[in-house]
């Protein structure tokens, strides 16, 4: 008894003089690719939120006999457009910004949206179980064979073209892979012993989930919500490289390429600059994520 | 041994360059769903006609002038202002194989005078509104009787909605097989037989057309073996397949992409002025689109010389009022309908009390060319004058829709008379009127003056006097005559003949050669 107390003082005294935060441990275990990776991340995330104040021209704005003039070093270039100009004339560098702000927030509120609705289903799926859970889980299994891009067209034939639509479809996206890692999580965790004291000591069904369940599931949601992320960016893309996003003129990065691919002959650019922006951005989240789980994984301690 | 291989190698070369060259592949942006001359006048349907049927009287195409030539009728005259006659050309074949008889001529002008389908009645109306009957006199001689004296009659019988169809094959298709039912023209549009040079040998709605050279046709044989259309509607994968030789030849090529095209040795374009008005056209019936001050505003908001210059290199034609060289003297050069005055504009629109309420412009995103540039150049000129516009990008066609308020369009010039591009949209019974917009009751009169006179003076002079009328209310705004440009592999010679309507692929004899 006394050598167990002995051995767990220093633990505790630890976590009185206060836990090290979850994303200072992270950095402390990042190498310094991650670290440069996460910080070109931070800024492109400041860029894109602060385009308004930094992009030189307004996005729509047109000078119709300024079209399709190329980047900065190329012949015929405009000094004031860095990154050239699109089909109407429109300054691609401001466009990029606008875009890769508007992309980012449909992706991160479609994000949002599928990571409640996902992990609010895989709880109740998981710690119900029973019919209820199965008929959920029947749910995740049909969506997981129906190609998205079909469902994302049936809710844009329905309920029409537009943002708020294109960002619930996001949403409906991604809801399944949450649900059913969170399920697994929840029936495994549902077992532990220390569960299974809380239950024997009285306490209700949302303590037992909110206090004890939850805690102990976060690190997976976190590295899942990474994962998808990206792949919420490019769902994003192709839907509006379909034409089946925002309406023009307003820039997301997937609709500049989609619009820019006439050009890719004979004006390369305006389709290459989002598209590179789209290719970046997607790979750095990719690269966070895989890190991520990495440095949340408790077997790679 | 090698001798013989390599000779026959040479020869099977030969051969298959022999027989390549009696084909043609066909990149087009747009196909119909459905085929039918008397039905239809859509520009995708424009294409395809000519090389299928005939109507009675055909035309030199090789100049913009109407000099007529026989087609399926070999004489005709007037036997007075209101009735015309037409003898017909003797052992001309369908390509089903069945003669071609004067109750075929009479039904095929009877299934438009008598409605028998909603399409039909909307030809009636927009192109033989004058016509009271078609009678057969003999075998060889069909009568033709207006309710008024008619100035257009050959015009109007070498239109392609004037084309001949064969009455017992259409009976056949469907339902008890000697009588006409309405489901006898639905299968008809899907198997279309004429009496021209290519029959269709295979059609798959929206998706690819082959034409295959017709044998028994009673003029000059088709120019090639075999024509293959097939519908790729992206811009950027049609310049592709060209490139690739997927295809040999494209339409709808956008000026833009013309150095594209032109700097590939195999390839070349060729283009013309497109005897079409590019326009864009208000819902007069839509509350919000009500008040003509806000649509002159509108039309003077545009700067349509800064729109050729920018998207067509100067090349498009920008008119002063709705009307084509084409027509000779009834070409109106005085009016100036349309112009670019921004102050006004604004002028306009406060006197029009506009709100700043949103204007929803709608466009299909590849049907006209450079169609959704233009849109968004239009949102913008009129955020210059302060009116605030959204584009909605949708492949509906949106046009009678009550909740429209603006929409672009095309005005081909079916025939080289304003009643074939302004009447055929815009008279009291034009397809653009009964859409969208409710002239005064003085403007039928006007018309009719305009219509059925005999003396160009007096035409000349209502059609100018229906100009300002259009001035004053401004139904729709004429943007531009197009370029229009094909891009083709080097060794086909074909280009576009200014006496047909816009978009006619004319393949026929000694239009097209491929070597």
């Amino acid at each position: 008894m006394t050598e167990l107390s002995a051995s767990l003082a220093p633990t505790l005294a630890t976590g009185r003089r206060g836990k090290p935060s979850l994303v200072a441990t992270l950095w402390s275990r990042a190498n310094l690719f991650t670290r440069v990776n996460l910080g070109v991340f931070a800024l492109i995330l400041i860029m894109a939120a602060l385009a308004h104040w930094i992009a030189p021209f307004d996005p729509d704005a047109q000078k119709l006999l300024a079209r399709l003039k190329p980047p900065m070093g190329f012949a015929g270039a405009n000094t004031t457009n860095i990154l050239g100009t699109d089909q109407l004339g429109r300054d691609l560098l401001s466009r990029t910004l606008y875009g890769l702000q508007l992309t980012m927030a449909i992706a991160l509120i479609g994000s949002l949206i599928s990571l409640v609705l996902g992990v609010t289903l895989g709880v109740v799926a998981g710690y119900a179980r029973g019919w209820f859970g199965g008929l959920i889980m029947a749910v995740v299994d049909i969506q997981l064979a129906v190609p998205f891009t079909l469902i994302a067209l049936v809710v844009i034939a329905v309920f029409g073209n537009s943002l708020p639509v294109l960002i619930i479809t996001i949403g409906l996206a991604g809801w399944e892979v949450y649900a059913r890692i969170v399920r697994a999580q929840v029936l495994a965790t549902a077992r532990m012993p220390f569960v299974e004291a809380a239950v024997a000591a009285g306490a209700k069904h949302d303590r037992i989930l909110v206090k004890h369940i939850l805690p102990n599931i976060v690190t997976p949601i976190i590295v899942v919500w990474t994962m998808t992320f990206s792949a919420l960016i490019l769902a994003e893309s192709s839907l509006s490289f379909l034409g089946l996003g925002v309406q023009p003129p307003t820039a997301t990065l997937g609709s500049m390429v989609g619009l820019g691919r006439d050009y890719l002959a004979s004006s390369p650019w305006i389709a290459l600059v989002p598209a590179i922006a789209i290719m970046f951005v997607s790979l750095q989240v990719l690269l966070i994520g895989d890190w991520l789980r990495d440095a949340l994984d408790i077997r790679l301690k | 041994m090698i001798k013989t291989l390599l000779s026959t190698l040479a020869l099977s070369i030969m051969l298959i360059s022999a027989a390549s060259a009696q084909s043609l592949t066909v990149g087009v942006q747009n196909l119909p769903p459905w085929l039918d001359p008397g039905k239809d006048f859509g520009n995708n349907g424009s294409q395809i006609y000519y090389n299928t049927f005939d109507p009675l009287i055909l035309k030199d195409y090789s100049q913009p002038g109407a000099v007529f030539k026989p087609g399926l009728a070999t004489a005709w005259e007037s036997l007075s202002p209101t009735e015309f006659q037409v003898t017909l050309r003797e052992g001309v074949k369908f390509q089903n194989g069945d003669l071609m008889t004067a109750d075929d001529v009479v039904f095929s002008f009877e299934r438009i005078l008598q409605d028998m389908t909603p399409e039909y009645a909307g030809i009636h109306r927009q192109f033989f509104d004058n016509f009271a009957s078609v009678e057969k006199i003999d075998e060889e001689t069909i009568k033709f009787t207006t309710k008024k004296p008619e100035p257009l009659f050959e015009i109007l019988l070498n239109t392609s909605e004037a084309s001949i169809v064969p009455k017992a094959y259409i009976a056949g298709l469907s339902g008890d097989t000697d009588a006409i039912e309405p489901s006898d023209f639905d299968a008809f549009m899907l198997k279309p037989v004429g009496t021209g040079p290519y029959a269709i040998s295979s059609f798959q709605p929206g998706e690819n057309l082959v034409w295959t050279r017709f044998d028994g046709y009673w003029g000059d044989k088709a120019a090639l073996e075999e024509v293959t259309l097939r519908r790729i509607p992206e811009l950027a994968t049609r310049v592709t397949a060209l490139a690739n030789g997927e295809v040999d030849f494209i339409t709808n090529v956008p000026p833009d992409q013309l150095a594209t095209i032109a700097g590939n040795p195999a390839l070349k374009v060729v283009g013309n002025v497109t005897p079409l008005f590019h326009i864009i056209f208000f819902n007069t019936r839509n509350p919000s689109m009500a008040n003509p001050k806000l649509r002159q505003a509108l039309s003077m908001g545009i700067d349509r010389n800064l729109l050729n210059e920018a998207l067509w290199g100067n090349e498009a034609k920008v008119p002063n009022t709705h009307s084509y060289a084409q027509y000779g003297e009834l070409n109106d050069t005085e009016s100036q309908t349309f112009e670019y005055n921004p102050e006004k504009a604004r002028e306009l629109l406060a006197e029009a009390g506009y709100d700043g309420s949103t204007i929803r412009f709608d466009t299909d995103p590849v049907y006209y060319t450079n169609g959704l540039l233009a849109a968004q150049a239009i949102q913008e000129m009129w955020a210059e004058i302060c009116v605030k516009a959204e584009i909605n990008v949708t492949t509906k066609w949106t046009g009678p829709d009550a909740d429209m308020q603006v929409r672009n369009w095309s005005n081909p010039m079916y025939f080289a008379d304003p009643a074939g591009s302004f009447g055929t949209m815009w008279s009291p019974k034009g397809s653009g009127t009964e859409m969208a917009w409710t002239p005064n009751e003085a403007y039928p009169g006007l018309w009719d003056k305009f219509r059925y006179s005999t003396d160009i003076a007096v035409r000349k002079e209502a059609y100018g006097e229906i100009m300002a009328y259009v001035k004053e209310e401004m139904p729709f705004v004429v943007l531009y005559q197009p370029y229009e440009s094909y891009g083709m592999r080097q060794s086909v010679t074909w280009a576009p003949q200014p006496g047909h309507i816009p978009y006619v692929l004319d393949f026929r004899a000694g239009s097209v050669t491929v070597e």
